[in-house]
């Protein structure tokens, strides 16, 4: 464990959330370059963010929209008529 | 979009309950799969995801058009999600030692939250290790992940769905990713 973690992985999100201003990014950059250990830590991230993205969206089943409609409170009658 | 959402809405009120119906037919699939994700179970997640759409319906006078109505969906659909999982987890700590049982705890009992070993990890396909992997972070990780990398929506967005602070949700981002990262160690 290096003690240089707490504050650089901070800025090891704030980059992967697109949320990092270019002083703190070349900070950021020029530490990587030369700590394994961090480095090693921001792929694991990247790896960790790139593999959620990797889930196929998943479809509501057939017969969703008309469940939903069966399972409304009755139509106010009057309604029929404001067609 | 939002223009045709309104529409339909403001027919909703004046009780054209068809209306509706146009609604859920352009939300079902976002909405469900949110619930599937956070759930993990198919059937849960329709009953979830259609719980969620009758909520709307019953108070759709409460919801301000100047909003998003995909952000109060959400936020409709996360909470019964997070009710029903709160329902669902047992009444004592998981990782108490079992009496009995030589130093097992809860965790070792219930394979739903349980770990699974690694072989058996290693042998599961890349979809079903997502919802693995998801199913194992904490709830309040669980539910920003989804919403920031599986429905890939703003930090911003997610502040509003959720009702926390962007600060907060920015720390439970930070958090679930390192969960994540920790808990798939070396790929």
């Amino acid at each position: 464990m290096n003690t240089c973690q707490e504050p650089v992985i901070h800025l090891m999100h704030a980059y992967l959330d697109g949320d990092i201003s270019r002083q703190d990014e070349q900070m950021l950059q020029a530490h990587l370059a030369e700590c394994p250990h961090c480095r090693e830590m921001m792929d694991e991230l990247k790896m960790s963010a790139l593999f959620l993205k990797s889930a196929a969206p998943v479809n509501a089943p057939e017969g969703f929209v008309s469940g939903v409609m069966a399972r409304l409170p009755k139509e106010k009658s009057q309604a029929g008529f404001q067609r | 979009m939002d223009e045709l959402v309104n529409k339909r809405i403001n027919e909703v009120i004046k009780g054209n309950q068809d209306a509706f119906g146009e609604i859920v037919s352009l939300f079902q699939h976002r909405l469900y799969h949110v619930c599937y994700r956070m759930l993990g179970n198919p059937q849960e997640a329709e009953d979830i995801a259609q719980e969620a759409f009758v909520r709307a319906y019953v108070n759709i006078h409460t919801y301000d058009q100047k909003r998003k109505f995909s952000t109060w969906l959400y936020r409709i659909a996360t909470n019964l999600c997070i009710d029903r999982i709160r329902k669902k987890k047992p009444d004592f700590y998981l990782d108490a030692t079992v009496p009995g049982t030589d130093g097992l705890n809860m965790y070792s009992q219930i394979s739903a939250t349980g770990d699974l070993p690694e072989e058996e990890v290693e042998r599961m396909e890349t979809q079903e290790r997502v919802q693995y992997e998801i199913g194992r972070l904490p709830d309040k990780y669980r539910t920003v992940i989804i919403l920031r990398y599986l429905e890939e929506l703003p930090l911003q967005e997610i502040s509003d769905i959720l009702e926390l602070p962007l600060g907060t949700v920015k720390t439970r981002v930070h958090r679930g990713r390192e969960a994540l990262r920790k808990q798939m160690g070396n790929m």
